[in-house]
C-alpha cells in the first residue's frame, strides 16, 4: 500500500505522464528511436530524485516501443527498429480498413506484452542472468543463424526471391569496418561508411519511402491512405475476443521477447522478428502476412516484452541487454546505484518501486497510447498528398537525425529506390532486412568464435547451448515437412 | 602600395580584435565525435552547459558519430577556424590515421584543454588463479597461446594497451589472443561467463563487478595509482615501463584567432577545477586529468608517436 501511494505521489506520476506522452512522440516520428527518446531524457532526469528519474526512462522506453507501431500500421513506416515485424500484417490489417483493430490490438499486446516481461524480471531476474552469461560467440552465432532462417519462413513459397533478397542484405551488412580485424571493407575511404550503412534510414528508405513512390505512381485515385478511410475508434471488445483467441500467441511472444531481451547483444528489434517467424511457422494460419491478428499479435506482444528482459542483465550484473539498458547503466551510476547482485540488498526500496513503476507504466500505456493512437489518425484525415509529403519530409529529417549526416539522407533515398524496385518485381522486403540486422552479428560471431577455438568448428555443435539451438534450426526447418509426410503416411 | 598593405594588415589585426572581444557573438557548436548516452556524450553535455553559462550564449553538442570517430573528427577539424565550431577530440585522433582509417592526423587541430584521463586496468574474475600481475605474467610466459584478452574491437585503445604491456614486459604480443568486442561492456560479459580470461578495460568501466567482487583488479596501467582504487597496483611498480588509457579534450580547428583560443582556453580549464566539475567526474566514473594548450597539444604530440610503434607490434598499421 505504502508503495502505491509512493508511486502514486505527484513527483514521481507527473514526469512518468510527461515521460511517456514524449515517449509516444518519439516513437512515432520514423528514424526518432526509443535509444534516442531515453538519451534525450537522460539529462532532464540528473535533477530528479533516483525513483522519478527511473520512472521516466521506463515510460519513454516502454510507449516509444509501442508508438512505433503506429506509423508502422498506418504507413507501413517502423517508428522505430523494434517495429519492423509489425509493419507486415499491421499494414494489411489497415488498407482492409481495419487499421483501428490492429492498432487497439497491438496496444493492448503491448502492454500485456510489456506486463508479462516485467513480472518475468520481477521473478526471474537472477537465474536468467546467469543463464545469459553462458551465451557466448558460438551461441550466438546460432541465434542469428536462427533469425535468418525466418527469412524462408517469410518468403514462403517465392524462395528464389526470398534469397535473393536475403543475400543482398548480407552483402551490404559487410560494408564499414571488420570487426575482427579492424580493416574497412568496401567503404571507397568514405568515412561515413565505415560504421556499416546506417541501419534505420535504410529502413525508413524501404518501407517509407518506397510506399510513397508506389502511391505517387499509382497517380490521384489511388493515392487515398486505407486508414483514413475508417473512423478510428477503440475497438475493445473485438480485440478483446482476439486476444482471448489467441491467448497462447501473446504468451508465446512475451516469453520469446523477454528470453531474447534477456541475452545481451540482441532487443526488442530481433525479438519481434523472431516471435513473428515463429508464429507464421508454427500456426497453420495460412493468412500470416496478409493481414492476420496472430501476425499482430505475435511481435507487439514480443517487443515490449523484450524491454522487461533487457532489464534483466544490466540489473543483476551491470550488463546491458540493449542499448537503452546501456544508457540507463551510465545513468543509474549518477543516481548513485550501483547494479550488480548486491543492489536486490543494498538498494531493495529503490528496486520494489522500480518494479512497481515497470508495472504502472503498463497501465498507463493503455490511455496514453491510444491518445497517441487518435492523434495520429487525424494527422491522417489530411489529404493524402499533404500526408505523403510529410511522410517525405519526416522520413528525410528522421534519416537526419540520427547522427547528423547528409549521407545517411541519400542511404534512405537509395533505400527507398531499392525498395521500390523490389516491390514491383515482387520481392519480398523482409528477408533484406533480416539479412542487414543479422549478418554482422552471425559473421562476427562465427569468426570471434572461430579466433577462440584457433580455427575448430566442433565447438558450435558439441557446446550443450549451441547443440540445443542448432537442433532447434534444423527442426523449424524440416520440421514441418517431416510432419505432413508422418501425416500423408497415417491418411493412406 | 605600402599604405594600402598597412591598411589591411591593421585591419586584419584590428578585425581579428575585434571577434575575440565580443566572442561568443552568437551560438557554439560542440561535436562529439561518439553516441549520445555514451561518455564523451556525457562529458561533452557537462561542458556544453558550464560554457554556457560562462560565457552567455549557448553551447550546443552535435553528435557526428561513424568511422570509429573519424567522421566526427573530421567534421571538427574542417570547420570554419572562427570558434563557432568545438570538438571534443579523443584518444582515437592519434591512432585512427595510422590505421589508414582517416587522413586526419592531430595536426589539423589546435588544442584547448584536456579534461580527462581513463587508465586501463588488468581485469580477472574473482575466481581466477591469478593473485598477481606477475602471477598472469607468468602463466602467460609458460602456455603462450593459450589466453584469451578482451575489452574492444581489434585495434581499439584496450586492445593497444594490452600490447604495449605485453612488448614492455617482454613477452611476444601475440602470446595470448584478443577477442574482439564491440566494447568494454561485452568484454565483461564474456569474462564473467568464463569465455575469456582477462579484459584491459579502464576500472571505471568495470565498477559495479569491482565492488559486488565478481572481478578482480590486478594492475593499472598509469603512472600513479588511481585515487579511487588505491589497492590496484601500477605496472611501473612492478618494473614493467607502461602507461596507456583513454583521454578526452577540447580543440578547435586550426588557424582558429589565438584571442579566441585564449577565451576558451580560460573558460575551460576554470570549468575543469571547479567542484561541479569534481562531482560530475566522480559520479561518472571518469578520472579528471587537466593539461592546458600547449601541454595537451605537447601530450597528442607524443601519444601519435608512441600509438604507431604499438599500432606496428600489432599489425594494425598500414
Amino acid at each position: 500500500m505504502d508503495l502505491i501511494t509512493r508511486l502514486l505521489d505527484p513527483s514521481v506520476f507527473f514526469p512518468l505522464t510527461i515521460a511517456m506522452f514524449f515517449g509516444i512522440f518519439v516513437g512515432a516520428i520514423p528514424g526518432l528511436t526509443a535509444t534516442m527518446a531515453v538519451a534525450l531524457i537522460i539529462p532532464v532526469t540528473y535533477y530528479m530524485p533516483p525513483i522519478a528519474g527511473l520512472a521516466m526512462v521506463l515510460g519513454v522506453s516502454f510507449t516509444a516501443i509501442f508508438a512505433g507501431d503506429i506509423p508502422a500500421t498506418f504507413l507501413r513506416i517502423p517508428g522505430t527498429p523494434a517495429s519492423g515485424a509489425a509493419t507486415l500484417d499491421g499494414f494489411e490489417l489497415s488498407k482492409k480498413g481495419k487499421g483501428s483493430l490492429a492498432l487497439t490490438l497491438d496496444l493492448f499486446c503491448s502492454a500485456l506484452g510489456g506486463l508479462i516481461g516485467v513480472l518475468l524480471l520481477i521473478l526471474t531476474a537472477p537465474p536468467l542472468a546467469k543463464f545469459a552469461l553462458k551465451f557466448t560467440n558460438f551461441e550466438y552465432f546460432w541465434l542469428g543463424v536462427f533469425g535468418l532462417s525466418m527469412a524462408a519462413v517469410l518468403s514462403k513459397g517465392n524462395t528464389i526471391k526470398g534469397l535473393i533478397s536475403a543475400s543482398l542484405g548480407l552483402l551490404i551488412s559487410t560494408i564499414g569496418i571488420d570487426v575482427t580485424t579492424g580493416y574497412p571493407r568496401f567503404t571507397f575511404r568514405n568515412a561515413e561508411l565505415m560504421d556499416g550503412v546506417s541501419f534505420i534510414p535504410a529502413m525508413i528508405g524501404l518501407f517509407g519511402l518506397s510506399e510513397v513512390l508506389k502511391r505517387v505512381q499509382l497517380g490521384r485515385k489511388v493515392m487515398e491512405i486505407p486508414a483514413i478511410s475508417e473512423k478510428s475508434r477503440l475497438n475493445v471488445r473485438e480485440s478483446l475476443i482476439a486476444m482471448w483467441k489467441h491467448k497462447f500467441t501473446i504468451i508465446r511472444g512475451a516469453l520469446i521477447g523477454t528470453f531474447i531481451g534477456a541475452l545481451p547483444g540482441a532487443g526488442a528489434d530481433i525479438a519481434a522478428w523472431v516471435s513473428y517467424g515463429v508464429e507464421k511457422n508454427t500456426s497453420r494460419d495460412s493468412s500470416i502476412g496478409k493481414g492476420s491478428l496472430r501476425g499482430v499479435i505475435a511481435p507487439t506482444s514480443a517487443n515490449n516484452a523484450a524491454l522487461g528482459g533487457t532489464w534483466i542483465p544490466a540489473l543483476v550484473f551491470g550488463v546491458p541487454g540493449d542499448s537503452i539498458t546501456a544508457i540507463v547503466l551510465g545513468a543509474m551510476l549518477m543516481y548513485g546505484l550501483r547494479p550488480g547482485p548486491l543492489i536486490f540488498t543494498e538498494s531493495k526500496d529503490l528496486i520494489q518501486q522500480l518494479f512497481g513503476v515497470a508495472i504502472l507504466v503498463q497501465i498507463l500505456l493503455i490511455p496514453i497510447g491510444w491518445i497517441g493512437i487518435k492523434a495520429f489518425s487525424i494527422f491522417l484525415k489530411l489529404k493524402a498528398g499533404i500526408v505523403l509529403t510529410s511522410v517525405v519530409f519526416f522520413s528525410i529529417i528522421g534519416s537526419y537525425a540520427m547522427r547528423n549526416s547528409f549521407f545517411d539522407i541519400y542511404v534512405m533515398l537509395v533505400f527507398g529506390l531499392i525498395g521500390y524496385a523490389f516491390e514491383k518485381l515482387d520481392i519480398p522486403l523482409a528477408p533484406m532486412i533480416l539479412g542487414l540486422i543479422l549478418g554482422r552479428m552471425i559473421e562476427d560471431n562465427l569468426r570471434v568464435g572461430l579466433i577462440k577455438t584457433k580455427g575448430n568448428f566442433l565447438p558450435f555443435l558439441t557446446r550443450p547451448i549451441s547443440l540445443i539451438l542448432f537442433l532447434l534450426i534444423v527442426f523449424t526447418l524440416i520440421g514441418p515437412w517431416i510432419f505432413s509426410l508422418f501425416k500423408k503416411h497415417a491418411s493412406k | 602600395m605600402r599604405r594600402i598593405w598597412i591598411l589591411v594588415v591593421s585591419l586584419t589585426v584590428l578585425s581579428g580584435l575585434l571577434l575575440a572581444a565580443d566572442y561568443p557573438r552568437k551560438s557554439v557548436t560542440i561535436i562529439c565525435p561518439w553516441g549520445a548516452g555514451g561518455g564523451t556524450d556525457r562529458l561533452a553535455r557537462f561542458l556544453a552547459d558550464e560554457l554556457s553559462k560562462k560565457l552567455g550564449q549557448p553551447f550546443v553538442v552535435v553528435n557526428r558519430t561513424g568511422g570509429g570517430g573519424a567522421t566526427g573528427h573530421s567534421a571538427g577539424a574542417y570547420a570554419a577556424p572562427d570558434g563557432y565550431t568545438l570538438t571534443v577530440v579523443t584518444l582515437e585522433i592519434a591512432t585512427m590515421h595510422w590505421m589508414g582509417l582517416t587522413d586526419l592526423t592531430f595536426d589539423a587541430f589546435e588544442y584547448i584543454a584536456q579534461v580527462n584521463e581513463d587508465a586501463a586496468g588488468v581485469i580477472v574474475r574473482a575466481n581466477s588463479p591469478w593473485k598477481s600481475l606477475k602471477d598472469l605474467l607468468d602463466s602467460i610466459k609458460a602456455n603462450p597461446g593459450k589466453y584469451l584478452f578482451s575489452g574492444t574491437a581489434a585495434g581499439g585503445i584496450w586492445d593497444l594497451a594490452r600490447i604495449g604491456m605485453l612488448d614492455a614486459a617482454g613477452i611476444p604480443v601475440d602470446a595470448v589472443t584478443w577477442i574482439p568486442t564491440t566494447g568494454a561492456a561485452q568484454g565483461l560479459v564474456e569474462l564473467l561467463g568464463g569465455h575469456v580470461d582477462v579484459v584491459t578495460c579502464s576500472l571505471a568501466e568495470a565498477i559495479s563487478q569491482l565492488q559486488s567482487g565478481q572481478v578482480r583488479a590486478l594492475a593499472i596501467m598509469a603512472d600513479e595509482r588511481d585515487p579511487r582504487f588505491p589497492d590496484v597496483p601500477t605496472l611501473k611498480e612492478q618494473g614493467i615501463n607502461w602507461s596507456a588509457g583513454t583521454w578526452r579534450g577540447i580543440a578547435v580547428p586550426k588557424k582558429t584567432p589565438p584571442e579566441i583560443k585564449a577565451v576558451l582556453e580560460k573558460a575551460v580549464l576554470e570549468i575543469a577545477n571547479s567542484d561541479s566539475f569534481k562531482n560530475f567526474m566522480n559520479t561518472n566514473g571518469f578520472g579528471i586529468k587537466i593539461r592546458n594548450g600547449a601541454q595537451f597539444y605537447e601530450f597528442v604530440k607524443q601519444q601519435d608517436q608512441d600509438w604507431k610503434h604499438v599500432l606496428q607490434l600489432g599489425g594494425y598499421a598500414k
